[in-house]
Order: C-alpha cells, then sequence, then structure tokens
C-alpha cells in the first residue's frame, strides 16, 4: 500500500464529506416529493432492515455470526407493546424502559450464549429467535398467535403528531442516524479495534491482553438493544404485531443485506442490502413461485462470484480476463489443501 | 400411565430418536469434515424420501433396495452440490482467511442452496402429501401391548445404518482418514492423501445418511416439501445438545430429545418444542459446546 | 524470587503423556533455552505458561502469583507475552495496525473517554501511536509499515510477531521458535534483536530447534526429551552432556 499524501488524503476526506451532506439532504427531501404511501413505507422498511443489518454487522465484526438478529427485535416490539397497551405507559416513557429491559435480558442470554464458539453459537441464535417467536405465539397474554392490534402511534413530540408516514419515516431516520453516528464511534475507538483484533485471531488478541468472551458479550448487548429499539419503533408505527413476523426468514435476509452490501463495511453495507432487497423485489414482480429460487441463485452468485458485497466489488474489482479465469480454475483444483488451519 | 401406553411411548421416542440421529451424524460429518454447516441438509432429507418414492411405489422395487438406491443417490446429490458450490467457494479460502468469515460465507451458500432446492422440489412435486402404504403395515403384539411393525423397523434399520456407519469410520483405512481430516487437515496432506476428495466423501456420507433417514421415515409420515424446513431445525438442535464434534454425544442427544419430544407431546401438546429447546439453553449454561462437544472455535 | 517458577507439571492428552514432573525456574533478565527433540513437550509447555491449556499435575508461579488455571488474557496482563510457532498475525491488517494492537492493556483512559474523543484521550491515543512507530524502529519494520501482515515474508513475519509482543510491555517473553525458518543473515540480526530485548529489561524463555542461536544466546538452557527434563545448565555444560547428545541421536547439531 502506498502511503497517501497529505493533499490525497483531505481530499478523501472533503470528498466523504460531501458525499455524506448530499445523502441526508436526500434522505430529509426525499418524503416531500414522494406521494405514494407505500414507498414510504418501503423506506421506512428499508431504514429498520438496516439497523438490522448493522446489529448483525457488529457481531460479525467481534467474529460471531448471529442467526438470531431478529430476536430482540421482537422483544423490543412485545415489551415497548406492552408496556403502553397493558400498562398505559407514552410511547416515549416506555422507550427508556424497553431499552434498559432488552440490555438485561440481552446481557443475561448473551452471558451463556457467547460462551460458546464458531458454529455452536450460530445455532445457538436460531434457536433462540425460534424460542421467542414461539413463547410469543403460546402465551396468551402477549397475543398469541394472532398477536396483537390497534397498537397506538407514538404520542406527539411537541408540535410533530405521528399520524401520518411522513413523521413515522422521520422518525427512523433520526433513530438511524443516532445508531450510525454511535456504531461509527465505536468501530474508530479502541473497542472497534478490540473486536477486530478478536476477529482476525482470538489467540493472539488473548495473547495480548484482550478478552474476547467480554468484548464480545459487550457487541452482542449494543447490537441486541438497538434490535429491541428498533422492534419497539416497528411495533408503534405497524401498529399491529404478531409472532410470525419476526420468524423464520427474516434473521437470514439480515444477514443477507450484509453480505450484499460488503462484509466488511459495517455500517453502509447493511444500509446499501436493505435498500436493494427492500425495493427491488418490489419491482422485478417476479413470479411468486420461482422467488425463492432466483433469490437462491443471486445468493449463490454474490457467495461465489463477488463475496465482497456491493461496496467490496466496487473497491477491489475483479478483473475479468481469461487469465484469472484460468488461475481460479486451477485453485479448485486438487492438490489445493482445503479447509486449511483456522 | 398404563405400562401399554409407556412402552408405546418409548417406541416412539427411539423411533424420532433414530431419525434424529441418522440426520445429526450426517450433519456433523460435513461439519467436521469440511467445517461447513450445510443448511440444505433438511432438504437432502426431503430428497430422501423423495426418491424413495420414485423406486418403491412408481418402479415398484423392493423396499429394501429402493431405500440402499435413495441413499446412493443423495451420496450423488451431496457431492455434486459439493463440487458444483463449496468446492467453487473454497477457492477463496487462504490460510489467513478468519474462521467467521469461512462460516459465514459457506452456511449462507448453503442457505442458497437450500432455498433452490426446496422451491425447487416444491414446484416438481407440488405441495400435495403423498404417502406411501407401509410395506410394514403389522401391528404386532408384544406382552400385550400393540406396536406398530413399521417403527420397530425403522428403529431396526438406524441401528443397522449405525454400526454400518461406525465399522466404516473405524474399521477402514477410508474412514479413518476421514476422521483424521476433521482433526489436522495439514497432516493428512502431508501423508500425500488427496483432502480434496476427501472433502467430497465427506459430502456424499452426509447426504447419504440424510436422504437415507427420509426414505426410512417415508412409510410412517406423509412425504411433503415441507419436510425438510420443518426437521432440520430440530436437528441443529440435536446437534448442538450432543456436542458438535462427538458421535457418542449425538446419540445422546438424539435420543435424550426424541424422549422429550415424545412424551411431551403426548402430556403437553405444542409446548413440547418449547421444553427441547429450554433444556438446549440449560445445558449450555453447564457445558458450553453441548453435553459431549468441545467448546473452543 | 525467580520470575517464574515451574513445579511438577504433567500434562496428558488422551494417553499421550505430553509432559511428566517438569520442573525449572527463570530468573529476571535470563535468557532461558528450551530444547528438545520434535515432540519433547516444549510447545505445550509453552501454552501452559500462557494459559492456552491447564496442566494435569503441578503448578507453576509467575511473581509468586499461582496462574496455573487462569485465563489466557488474566496472564497476559499479567506481563507474560509470547509468540507462536505458527504465523499468528493480524492479517488484514498493516504491521503498524498490528503492532498497534499490542498496546490494548496499557490504556488508562476510560473507554467511553475513547469514544468521545476527549483530549486526555486523544493524547493517550497519540502516545500509543509513537511508541508503536518506536517498536516499528526497533525491530527494523519502519519501512514495512504500511504493509499487510498477510503480504509479508516469512522470515519479516516472525519479526513483526515479535514486534507485537513487544508492544504489550511484557516482563517475560515467551519466543517459540523465532528463528527458524529464517536464512543465516536473518538469524544473526535476531539474534542481536533479542540480546537487546533483554537489555530493554524483558526476561526470555525461548523454545528453539536453531542450535547456533541457542548456544550463544542463553544463559542457561533446559532439555526436554518425550515429555521429561533431561537436564539443565549452561550451554557449555549441556554441549557436551551424553544424554543431551543420545537424545538428539547422534545428530550434528551441536
Amino acid at each position: 500500500m502506498k502511503p497517501t499524501s497529505s493533499s490525497t488524503v483531505s481530499r478523501n476526506s472533503r470528498l466523504k464529506l460531501g458525499a455524506i451532506i448530499v445523502t441526508l439532504a436526500v434522505l430529509i427531501i426525499l418524503p416531500l416529493c414522494i406521494d405514494s404511501d407505500y414507498i414510504k413505507h418501503l423506506l421506512i422498511m428499508t431504514c429498520i432492515g438496516a439497523i438490522l443489518g448493522m446489529t448483525f454487522s457488529m457481531l460479525y465484526s467481534s467474529g460471531l455470526i448471529t442467526l438470531g438478529a431478529a430476536a430482540f427485535y421482537a422483544v423490543g416490539a412485545y415489551t415497548s407493546t406492552m408496556l403502553v397497551t397493558s400498562l398505559g405507559l407514552s410511547f416515549w416513557a416506555a422507550l427508556p424502559v424497553t431499552i434498559v429491559i432488552s440490555a438485561v435480558l440481552s446481557l443475561g442470554f448473551g452471558a451463556i450464549f457467547v460462551r460458546n464458539a464458531g458454529v455452536a453459537f450460530v445455532i445457538i441464535t436460531l434457536i433462540f429467535v425460534q424460542v421467542i417467536v414461539i413463547a410469543a405465539g403460546q402465551i396468551e397474554f402477549l397475543g398469541g398467535w394472532g398477536g396483537i392490534m390497534n397498537i397506538p402511534r407514538p404520542g406527539s413530540l411537541g408540535p410533530v403528531e405521528f399520524v401520518s408516514k411522513r413523521e413515522c419515516y422521520y422518525l427512523i431516520l433520526m433513530i438511524l442516524l443516532l445508531i450510525i453516528i454511535i456504531y461509527n464511534a465505536l468501530y474508530s475507538s479502541r473497542i472497534g479495534r478490540a473486536w477486530r483484533a478478536i476477529k482476525l485471531s482470538p489467540n493472539l488478541a488473548g495473547t495480548l491482553g484482550i478478552n474476547a468472551y467480554r468484548y464480545r458479550l459487550l457487541a452482542f448487548v449494543i447490537g441486541s438493544t438497538t434490535a429491541a429499539l428498533a422492534g419497539s419503533f416497528y411495533a408503534h408505527y405497524f401498529q399491529n404485531i404478531t409472532p410470525g413476523a419476526f420468524a423464520g426468514w427474516l434473521s437470514i435476509y439480515v444477514q443477507l443485506y450484509a453480505v450484499l452490501g460488503g462484509l466488511e463495511f459495517y455500517i453502509l453495507g447493511p444500509a446499501i442490502g436493505s435498500l436493494i432487497m427492500t425495493f427491488v423485489p418490489e419491482y422485478l414482480r417476479v413470479v411468486k413461485e420461482i422467488e425463492p429460487i432466483i433469490t437462491g441463485l443471486l445468493l449463490l452468485v454474490i457467495i461465489l462470484f463477488f463475496p465482497g458485497g456491493i461496496l467490496g466489488t466496487i473497491k477491489n474489482p475483479p478483473d475479468f480476463s481469461l487469465q484469472r479465469f484460468k488461475s481460479e480454475l486451477s485453485k479448485i483444483k486438487i492438490w489445493k489443501m482445503q479447509g486449511g488451519k483456522r | 400411565m398404563s405400562p401399554g401406553l409407556f412402552i408405546q411411548l418409548i417406541v416412539n421416542a427411539l423411533t424420532i430418536g433414530s431419525i434424529y440421529i441418522l440426520m445429526v451424524l450426517g450433519l456433523d460429518i460435513i461439519l467436521r469434515g469440511t467445517k461447513i454447516l450445510n443448511f440444505a441438509h433438511g432438504q437432502l432429507y426431503m430428497l430422501g424420501a423423495y426418491v424413495l418414492l420414485l423406486f418403491f411405489q412408481t418402479l415398484n422395487l423392493n423396499f429394501a433396495l429402493a431405500l440402499i438406491l435413495s441413499g446412493a443417490t443423495l451420496a450423488v446429490v451431496g457431492a455434486l452440490s459439493y463440487l458444483g458450490v463449496f468446492a467453487v467457494l473454497s477457492r477463496r479460502f487462504t490460510v489467513s482467511t478468519t474462521f467467521s468469515y469461512r462460516l459465514l460465507l459457506s452456511a449462507m451458500a448453503s442457505v442458497g442452496l437450500m432455498m433452490i432446492l426446496q422451491q425447487g422440489t416444491l414446484l416438481c412435486f407440488g405441495t400435495q402429501e403423498r404417502g406411501i402404504l407401509s410395506p410394514f403395515p403389522q401391528i404386532i403384539d408384544v406382552f400385550g401391548v400393540r406396536i406398530s411393525l413399521t417403527r420397530v423397523v425403522i428403529i431396526f434399520l438406524s441401528i443397522l445404518i449405525c454400526i454400518g456407519l461406525f465399522l466404516l469410520m473405524y474399521k477402514t483405512r477410508f474412514g479413518k482418514i476421514m476422521r483424521a481430516v476433521s482433526y489436522d487437515p495439514e497432516a493428512v496432506t502431508l501423508q500425500g492423501i488427496n483432502t480434496f476428495w476427501i472433502f467430497v466423501s465427506c459430502f456424499a456420507l452426509g447426504s447419504a445418511l440424510a436422504g437415507l433417514a427420509g426414505g426410512i421415515i417415508a412409510p410412517l409420515f406423509s412425504v411433503t416439501p415441507a419436510m425438510g424446513q420443518n426437521i432440520i431445525f430440530m436437528s441443529f438442535l440435536v446437534l448442538l445438545v450432543g456436542g458438535i464434534g462427538s458421535y457418542r454425544g449425538t446419540i445422546a442427544g438424539g435420543l435424550l430429545v426424541g424422549l422429550l419430544l415424545s412424551f411431551g407431546f403426548q402430556f403437553m401438546g405444542g409446548i413440547a418444542e418449547l421444553f427441547v429447546f429450554i433444556l438446549v439453553i440449560v445445558i449450555l449454561v453447564f457445558k458450553p459446546g453441548g453435553l459431549l462437544g468441545e467448546a473452543n472455535e | 524470587m525467580s520470575l517464574l517458577e515451574i513445579h511438577n507439571i504433567t500434562k496428558i492428552f488422551g494417553g499421550l503423556i505430553a509432559l511428566r514432573d517438569v520442573s525449572f525456574d527463570v530468573n529476571r533478565s535470563e535468557i532461558v533455552g528450551l530444547i528438545g527433540p520434535n515432540g519433547a513437550g516444549k510447545s505445550t509447555l509453552f501454552n501452559i505458561i500462557s494459559g492456552f491449556h491447564h496442566p494435569d499435575k503441578g503448578k507453576i508461579l509467575y511473581k509468586d502469583v499461582r496462574i496455573t488455571g487462569l485465563e489466557i488474557d488474566r496472564i497476559a496482563r499479567m506481563g507474560i507475552g509470547r509468540i507462536f510457532q505458527e504465523p499468528t498475525l493480524f492479517m488484514q491488517e498493516t504491521v503498524f495496525e498490528n503492532v498497534l494492537n499490542g498496546f490494548h492493556r496499557h490504556y488508562r483512559e476510560a473507554a467511553w473517554k475513547a469514544l468521545l474523543h476527549t483530549p486526555g484521550a486523544n493524547r493517550e491515543e497519540k502516545n500509543k501511536r509513537d511508541k508503536a512507530l518506536e517498536i516499528l524502529e526497533f525491530m527494523g519494520l519502519s519501512a514495512l509499515r504500511d504493509e499487510l501482515a498477510a503480504n509479508l515474508p516469512h522470515g519479516w513475519q516472525r519479526v513483526l510477531a515479535i514486534a507485537i509482543a513487544l508492544a504489550s510491555e511484557p516482563d517475560l517473553l515467551l519466543l517459540d521458535e523465532p528463528v527458524t525458518g529464517m536464512n543465516p543473515s536473518e538469524t544473526t540480526s535476531m539474534i542481536e534483536k533479542i540480546r537487546q530485548i533483554r537489555e530493554r529489561g524483558v526476561t526470555v524463555l525461548i523454545v528453539e530447534h536453531d542450535m547456533r542461536a541457542v548456544m550463544s544466546l542463553c544463559d542457561r538452557i533446559v532439555v526436554l526429551n518425550l515429555g521429561v527434563k533431561l537436564v539443565e545448565g549452561t550451554p557449555d555444560k549441556i554441549k557436551n552432556d551424553e544424554r543431551v547428545i543420545e537424545a538428539y541421536l547422534g545428530k550434528q547439531v551441536l
């Protein structure tokens, strides 16, 4: 890597700043230009998806892969709903309570889960989200399988009333931006460096005094609490929650956002992935039946040929020469020691 | 609870348990050999059932022969899926690739495979449930307790397959190499053995086990495209309960879960599954990595 | 009081006795060598000292505190650093970033202050970065500072591993085959570096097969064979010991 001169560095950061300002401007002006409620809904779901994707990436940044991103998303949704509908709290009063409850729960469960490495952790998180879904379905108090309806929108905050989708959009946008700022601060601090060290080599990090368990637990708690925050927004925006909304494919799609956007881009990756996965299927009008096949194929193509995701491929564009094709082919061949040491 | 009911529940537990044991042994072989968590494993189970349907019902072959053929077919399918997907993926992995990256990408690739296989089967065969008339429809009478012969045969066949598997893994050179690969792939390569084909074999063997499980269970339960999705979940659970990397743990885990589900459904209904999940979490508190598994990365 | 006291360490893997009743001490500012044929148990002993394995019998005292049974990171924070036999680096980071990671346990300012970029936290960060550069300078890695660890040739990777371990400012440094795989000139540089490391006040315990390095560097040598300590003493004494020569099966290594 050639060292860049200081003028290029400052030009890069000015470009970055410019891009950020433009994007922010677009995001803010967008709902004013769009009339369709449906598109506003998609934008809101994109924001939620982006947040969930970022929680996945945070765990990934420390080397853990979760299949249960939806778990605390559900916990947040149900907790806030219960606080508001059963205890009569306002959305704004319930919010900090939900956050605290989720933090405590994620600390408790995380303390058990994070002790397990690699594959075991994947399975545990997969099971955990199922447990939450089934528990919500079986417990009548939580609405059972039919769920809970008529959840009120957030109460007015000063002059702002959250009646239409536009206000809700701005709310989730604020939340998203707040999370981006916090996450970015974390990643560029020594906490982020510790996560990266643990991900790249837990053994080496251990010999440097970094306690992998504690840092991973931290990532788990932060990620889960963030998901819970998104969940409580979702409950009051959509005004209706069912256990089914959090089951099955959601957690897998969350992973897909991160992979599609670019695994190594912990913030921008999930955002782009969520944007694409939310909007593109709507416009492709694919026949319902072959949709999973297309998604499956897409997934395979990305993983096999563009594992860096969209951002990764832009950063390191592959070259499509015959020479590279031949060298790739030879790498699959028989002599190569595959699997390798971890 | 009458002794008759008790016996029937035990038989049921053994039936359920043996299917999970076969499934999870397959998952474990693939996982330990190639470090890939194969989400498409459930679909292989489902395909096993459909292939059995093909050989037994449509082609009217003898049940045992049909079963063997479906196992063989799935072995081929498994090998092809490794060659077509995971081998291509592994070219990107070098010594310095992190474990989490490898795991994530191969797991996601298997998810893609799963979606394709699932929907493909659905489109080919439709959603209707198919059943086959069990070749062993009799009810046998054991000390006054009525037990369906089908279940007994299932248990018997599973035991047979397990014995065969253990003979393969512990008594043949091939088996020893396969086990060695999961401990130290480098050492195996240094011995001049081609690990690439070992990985293909792991996939073939693991997939065959899933296919056999599907074939064996076909006389008992209906064959639907949803089979795969329904079973994969509990299979992962059994894997976790027994511990990754331990055959004995898998058997113990499978039997334990079988007992819990059998007795659980009888007395609790749908919540039985929840109970199993809670059991897993409890086990993990005391023994990270499962009952007999390893906790380290 | 010795810096490190190894008392009767026994470790069995499956049916294999890796270490049996091994005892010796390491005193401050010494360079102690640990040698023996392959399979003698040297790396296992390192793993036990640094906390990767727990012994079946015996205990190890470091600064008079029992460390056997403690977690890896806890032992590291007490001042024991190590390198690994296999190349163990943060492969996808640059040389500079690798070394910077070594300072992790020495941050005094609280983490939340680092998040907010308070002046104190910023000062400390700059301080650590300067120290990292100094270590790069000391180990001769300055020119490679922006190179990815994965792209370094083998010899430089060993150097980097030691640099990272140094950054954690250990009192005891465990070097597992630091010069294995290096050419003679690289080996000579490394020998000199290790002497300088000792001059900086670090005690060194080194496992090596390269006898030239061992003989010229070590104040004392401990010889293991098949998990048992054969003999310990000065290089001269070891060179002429019959048991040692026999253990190496008459190979021309001394």
